[in-house]
């Protein structure tokens, strides 16, 4: 199965976008990809071409940051998507501008339609392009409520809750990581 | 045939649910219709929302081990058996083999006591009234055995970060190999009131074709998936646990049919029972429990746990941020993407073969919800 | 009739027969309830009623107690007339009927000559109160079976006649009582093989009973027509349904399986009775058996099954069956 898949690695890497392998022992997927706003639906088609099945859409909520472009929203879509052939899990990660909306990649993977929504419902990101934004989990009276968002001194920024650098060079980092943890938890 | 003037004039709405038998808990599926035809089913969910992930959010990680068995309360062990192996792989403990034996065989008995109860309920919504009492009977003897070692019936919190709650003794190994023989009886049972009844075929052959193509574009897995010929089993494809030491099949449909779906549950009930009989064999002498801290902390940085529960893959997304509570947990649940493809499956067809799907899913409403 | 009387002897004998048949016909009901209970317990692997009497033989009785004490629901926006309307129109047409066959020899209320056309243009009226009772209620699902209901009779009676039409050209009465006595030497089940399967077929389908129990189909229409009725409004279409079970079940004896013929008993013009009624609980006995062990079929296969099978057979069955009979 290992062998297989290092060969299937060098077929289909996602080479336009800002990709890095990972240590699938530590984190349970094989590539992580860094997406810009405008490379989502790109990155979806290019899954779907290569016989991806999505796993999920969702969110989560950090700090929000100055870039230079601005300051953005501090969401973060995350999309995964895995193979039924072979053993290959990708993730891809997006910062949501702070006009707090996604392209929606609901006509290319049907299957993002209820997960976009319920996105929605629980981080108030907006899908453009999703034909039924409509609550789905939630109740209609609630389409202004995201229960996921969190609190203002709840929030950390998103080093803080990404694997270090180091850690994406070897294995043996893990062990650095877990230091850094602790130091995280006084902050 | 369904465009015709008279049928777009007299469309109408029928709301199934959120109480309805073939609903199988608070689903409320909104039926456009025209005579008996459905033109476009679009399942409502929420009901029984709970926001688990909020919950996550807000306790220290082993205070969440309850909630994941509220999920699909129907075979609740492999949801259990995700969690900690995704904390675990977070926190890299190690797992002594007899927990890992143990898991295993615990999780497979519950994989088939949420298969004779799916069984017995799809017959249910064909009209048989039957196999529902026959499937609940030998599923009561599964309750029973884990009741015996885990202390409840259902809802299991028997796992723990590092292994499993407490160990099992003789009596459990020698109820088990019980249990297996006389399931193996009762499915021949089965196969002549159910399998090769001329009825329950003619209502489940071609009806709910599901092509590997929309599979994949909706996501689906588990026993919906690989009635579609496509075989993605987590045990398989993504071996976590124990699994690769064991000697099992994955069966697969051939065109996707209600029928094929039945077929796989049936014949994967086969695989569990000998996945089930190669742990006891082999069953190792050792602890159950490895030490771990008592209060865990989760390091920054997002893992990903994939196993496969009975309804197919369960997937828990983790963030971590250094403490003991999670930052951010996802739960993909299987039941959610497998019912997505509803509206799609669903145009056209008649009434009675939407219930007929809807049962093949083998939904458990909570799942979906969360 | 050597019958002694002031009154007009035919009248006194009806009034007789009918209040017989009205006690008989909520004692059927009670023991088929029980039955049902008990043999699909059995067919399940439970015990069934256990705890009321001996076996559970008196939990019919509570049951029908706690019915009748229960309030009869009238929902919001109903047509009152019909809604209350519907469950009488199902339960009294199902009695006439019974006055027409003949339990034995001499245990007849009135041998009609025209009786089994009689039989049948009462059974049909059972299904106008099915689509009263879908109709006024104001409620998709219980609309949903009343259609089916209505489609499913139409194309069950044809060859439910057909079937009829075999028997009655072999003996050339519709009288009941003469149908039985020609089955005095062999009954016509040896004769009409084919005759009395589509009968019981269809019969199963007239009565809405499973598999072909579409128009209460629980898994799909929740519980069709009777799915607003509650207490005694419910209980009459479940009255009404037995009484057609134990009718169609008692034709099917007088057409096919010799009425009261059997082994001698003494007093056999009136004991002839027990014969009768073994057969007719032998066929409900079936009736109940495949309930409990077959899926429902689909409402388009169904009507095709009538259509493209029943109909044809039983054409072919009566054509074969005139031949011979005029050679």
């Amino acid at each position: 199965m290992a062998q297989e898949t290092t060969n299937f690695k060098q077929d289909i890497l996602f080479h336009e976008f800002n990709a890095t392998e990972t240590d699938y022992n530590q984190r349970g997927y094989h590539l992580e990809v860094a997406l810009e706003v405008n490379q989502v639906r790109k990155f979806a088609q290019k899954a779907y071409d290569q016989g991806f099945f999505l796993v999920f859409v969702t969110g989560f909520h950090v700090l929000p940051e100055e870039t230079e472009e601005g300051t953005t929203s501090g969401l973060n879509g995350v999309y995964q998507f895995a193979r039924f052939d072979r053993l290959y899990r990708i993730k891809g990660q997006v910062s949501v501008p702070e006009d707090m909306s996604l392209p929606s990649i609901c006509d290319i993977y049907q299957g993002a339609d209820w997960h976009e929504r319920e996105t929605r419902d629980l981080y108030g990101i907006n899908f453009e392009g999703h034909p039924n934004l409509k609550p789905l989990l939630l109740s209609d009276e609630d389409t202004d409520f995201h229960p996921l968002l969190k609190e203002e001194k709840k929030l950390k920024s998103l080093e803080k809750v990404s694997w270090p650098p180091e850690a994406l060079e070897s294995v043996d980092a893990d062990t650095d990581a877990k230091a850094s943890s602790t130091d995280s938890i006084d902050s | 045939m369904l465009e015709s003037d008279f049928q777009k004039k007299n469309r109408f709405f029928l709301n199934m649910g959120p109480q309805h038998p073939s609903t199988h808990g608070v689903l409320l599926i909104v039926l456009e219709m025209s005579g008996e035809y459905v033109l476009d089913p679009q399942p409502v969910l929420g009901f029984i929302h709970r926001m688990h992930e909020k919950m996550a959010e807000s306790r220290p990680c082993q205070s969440f081990m309850p909630n994941t068995a509220r999920m699909d309360y129907v075979c609740a062990l492999p949801y259990n058996h995700g969690y900690v192996s995704l904390v675990e792989r977070k926190a890299g403990i190690e797992v002594p083999r007899r927990a890992e034996y143990i898991r295993v065989i615990t999780s497979e008995l519950n994989r088939v006591a949420s298969h004779l109860l799916w069984l017995g309920a799809y017959l249910l919504d064909l009209g048989a009234f039957t196999p529902i009492l026959y499937g609940f009977d030998d599923r009561e003897h599964i309750l029973d055995i884990l009741e015996d070692i885990t202390g409840s019936r259902l809802t299991y919190c028997y796992y723990r970060f590092g292994g499993v709650n407490q160990d099992i003794d003789d009596k459990f190994v020698d109820s088990t190999r019980a249990f297996i023989k006389r399931l193996r009886k009762r499915f021949v049972i089965y196969e002549k009131l159910v399998t090769k009844n001329i009825i329950f075929i003619k209502r489940t052959e071609n009806i709910g074709i599901v092509s590997p193509d929309m599979a994949l574009r909706y996501g689906m897995t588990g026993p919906n998936l690989r009635g579609s010929g496509i075989a993605y089993d987590v045990r398989k494809n993504e071996p976590y646990s124990i699994y690769p030491e064991f000697d099992f099949e994955v069966p697969v449909g051939e065109q996707g049919d209600c029928l094929d779906r039945y077929m796989v549950r049936v014949r994967e009930m086969e695989q569990s029972l000998r996945i089930i009989e190669q742990a006891l064999d082999r069953l190792p002498e050792g602890p159950v429990r490895a030490k771990v801290p008592k209060n865990i902390k989760l390091s920054p940085g997002d893992c990903n746990f994939a196993v496969e529960a009975a309804r197919g893959e369960l997937s828990y997304y983790l963030v971590g941020d250094g403490t003991g509570v999670p930052y951010r947990l996802k739960v993909r649940v299987p039941s959610y993407s497998n019912l997505s493809c509803l509206p799609e499956l669903g145009r056209g067809i008649l009434l009675p073969d939407l219930v007929s799907i809807l049962g093949s899913f083998d939904l458990v409403i909570p799942e979906m919800d969360r | 009739m050597e019958t002694i009387s002031i009154l007009p002897p035919e009248l006194i004998r009806m009034l007789i027969a009918v209040i017989i048949i009205i006690s008989f016909l909520f004692l059927n009901a009670i023991m088929m309830g029980y039955l049902e209970r008990k043999i699909a317990a059995h067919v399940q692997r439970r015990p069934g009623p256990m705890e009321v009497g001996f076996h559970g033989i008196l939990q019919l009785i509570v049951d029908g107690v706690k019915l009748l004490g229960k309030e009869l629901l009238i929902p919001f926006k109903v047509d009152r007339t019909l809604f209350r309307v519907a469950p009488l129109l199902s339960f009294t047409p199902v009695i006439l009927p019974l006055l027409v066959i003949p339990f034995s020899e001499k245990l007849q209320a009135r041998d009609l000559n025209l009786g089994l056309i009689f039989i049948v243009s009462m059974g049909s009226v059972n299904v106008m109160a099915l689509l009263v009772a879908g109709w006024g209620s104001n409620n998709k699902y219980a609309m949903f079976g009343a259609m089916r209901a209505v489609a499913q009779s139409i194309a069950f009676e044809i060859p439910i006649l057909l079937s009829m039409l075999a028997v009655v050209l072999m003996c050339n009465t519709f009288s009941l009582k003469e149908i039985v006595g020609a089955q005095e030497k062999i009954w016509f089940v040896f004769l009409q093989p084919l005759a009395f399967l589509i009968y019981v077929i269809a019969g199963v389908a007239e009565t809405n009973r499973a598999p072909f129990d579409l128009p209460e189909a629980e898994s799909e229409l929740t519980a069709g027509f009777h799915t607003e009725y509650s207490g005694m409004g419910f209980s009459l279409f479940f009255i009404g349904e037995y009484t057609n079970m134990f009718i169609v079940a008692s034709v099917a004896a007088v057409l096919f399986l010799g009425g009261w013929h059997g082994p001698h008993l003494p007093y056999g013009e009136y004991l002839g009775i027990v014969w009768f009624f073994l057969k007719v609980y032998f066929l409900l006995f079936l009736m109940i058996m495949i309930r409990w062990t077959y899926p429902r079929v689909r409402f388009d296969q169904l009507l095709n099954f009538a259509w493209k099978y029943l109909v044809p057979f039983s054409f072919v069955n009566i054509l074969i069956t005139a031949v011979l009979v005029k050679l």
